[in-house]
């Protein structure tokens, strides 16, 4: 007889000797958007708590795993840690706590590649779930970059052209670097660079000092990307000639 | 012969570009489609649309004969600013958090308390606000505290005044577009060493304008 499948959520990007004995079970990652799941978190989070990380609460409530796995420290962030405690008391979730401080980078092939922008975030999600081997081809002159943690509203990235650049912790993640504060830095001066961060994160003070450096283009997104933000990374990209 | 707009949260600025007779009517009650335009509402109100910050910039070049220039739009619930050198874009944002931090802000003010900006004389508070809605609690603070109407006004506007300065990068000199430049109050809150050059409520229209003749050649 089978084994019984554990539901296994994690949030970040846990070590991944961590989550190995786990692959055969059903992860699931609950940092990213599912539609479907009611939304609690308003009545327990206050009103100024990041939307990933209400989304992360919301998720555990919906799905409610059998295990937790959650990555607290550097390459995570304490709002998260601290919501892990929540459902750690409140819920009677187990939760495995991880700290991933690797600098054993994997590579960034996806993030440096010609593939269309949306098709590179979704490949670097998938990834952390269902690891797969990939032939993917180096975008070999960028036109634009994005800086920043996956998006809460994905058509974001229809608005760049194809080969995107990718930084910041998205970067990272693929990486399988969480906490590495010097890539999550890392921008070619050359690029014209959009530096997006979520409502009420604290990545805001980088991603408004980086766009600051190296003169490219600032906002915070709560949810869903409004006409204004839109227009906005529209004519940045058509002023510094990548559209 | 064709209509030109743009369609600001409250003002409509319009042209129509056989007679060349331009007209400002409340976009809550407008009920007109133009060929090109600019705008909150420009997508479902004309048959093609111009990026609010390319109409700013392009109405801007119009207007401003320098090479290097700060140009500021703000409307109802939002301010844009272009910052060009040598004639091209070296900067730009626009401000998309809280509307209440704009034009709509002051002329609810105004209606409430039945003032006229025009008459108020600048505040000397420095008083920086993070949000409108703050910002009028304090007002509210300072009234229910003895300050008079105009003074808690004219702080609030400084603060509007600061904020804008802030965001567009505390340059000495800029060019104001937009309803504000019918607020005296409004530019006179601005530090004595701070040059602002009012240009009106058309610029953005202008750059429409631009953009539709660039369009026709291509044709």
């Amino acid at each position: 007889m089978g084994k019984k499948k554990l539901k296994v959520g994690f949030v970040g990007c846990p070590p991944e000797d961590i989550l190995a004995p786990y692959r055969e079970h059903r992860l699931i990652d609950l940092d990213n958007h599912y539609p479907a799941v009611r939304r609690e978190s308003q009545q327990k989070l206050p009103a100024t708590t990041c939307a990933i990380v209400k989304r992360i609460y919301d998720n555990a409530l919906a799905f409610k795993p059998d295990i937790l796995i959650f990555d607290q420290g550097y390459g995570k962030c304490d709002p998260a840690r601290m919501v892990s405690l929540l459902l750690k008391e409140e819920l009677g979730m187990p939760v495995i706590g991880t700290d991933n401080t690797s600098m054993a980078g994997k590579g960034t092939p996806v993030s440096d590649s010609s593939l269309p922008l949306r098709k590179k975030v979704e490949i670097i999600l998938d990834d952390l779930v269902k690891p797969r081997r990939r032939t993917v081809h180096p975008e070999k002159a960028p036109k634009a970059g994005i800086w920043g943690v996956p998006a809460s509203d994905f058509s974001l990235y229809d608005l760049f052209p194809d080969g995107t650049k990718i930084y910041g912790w998205l970067r990272c993640l693929e990486n399988r670097t969480p906490a590495d504060l010097d890539l999550e830095c890392m921008v070619d001066p050359e690029i014209p660079v959009v530096f997006f961060s979520q409502a009420f994160c604290h990545k805001n003070i980088l991603a408004k000092h980086l766009a600051k450096k190296y003169n490219g283009l600032y906002f915070d997104l709560e949810e869903n990307i409004s006409g204004t933000i839109r227009a906005k990374v529209e004519a940045f990209l058509r002023f510094r000639g990548v559209v | 012969m064709a209509l030109l707009a743009d369609f600001g949260t409250t003002w409509t600025k319009l042209i129509d570009t056989e007679t060349g007779k331009t007209s400002i009517e409340r976009s809550s009650v407008i009920d007109i489609h133009a060929d090109l335009a600019t705008g909150n509402n420009a997508r479902t109100r004309s048959q093609a649309s111009v990026n609010e910050l390319i109409a700013l910039y392009e109405g801007g070049l119009t207007s401003i004969k320098e090479k290097d220039f700060i140009i500021v739009d703000i409307g109802s619930r939002d301010l844009k600013y272009i910052k060009v050198v040598g004639e091209r874009v070296e900067q730009m944002d626009w401000s998309t958090s809280c509307g209440t931090l704009t034009g709509f802000t002051l002329e609810l003010l105004a209606g409430y308390f039945n003032i006229d900006y025009n008459t108020l004389e600048p505040s000397n508070r420095v008083d920086p606000i993070t949000c409108g809605l703050l910002g009028i609690e304090r007002l509210f603070e300072r009234l229910a505290n003895g300050t008079s109407i105009g003074e808690a006004v004219a702080a609030f506007t400084r603060s509007i005044a600061l904020n804008a300065y802030h965001f567009i990068g505390r340059p000495e000199k800029f060019y104001l577009s937009g309803g504000m430049c019918e607020n005296r109050l409004f530019i006179s809150s601005f530090s004595d060493n701070v040059e602002v050059i009012p240009l009106g409520r058309f610029v953005l229209l202008d750059g429409v304008i631009k953009e539709y003749e660039r369009r026709l050649k291509k044709k």
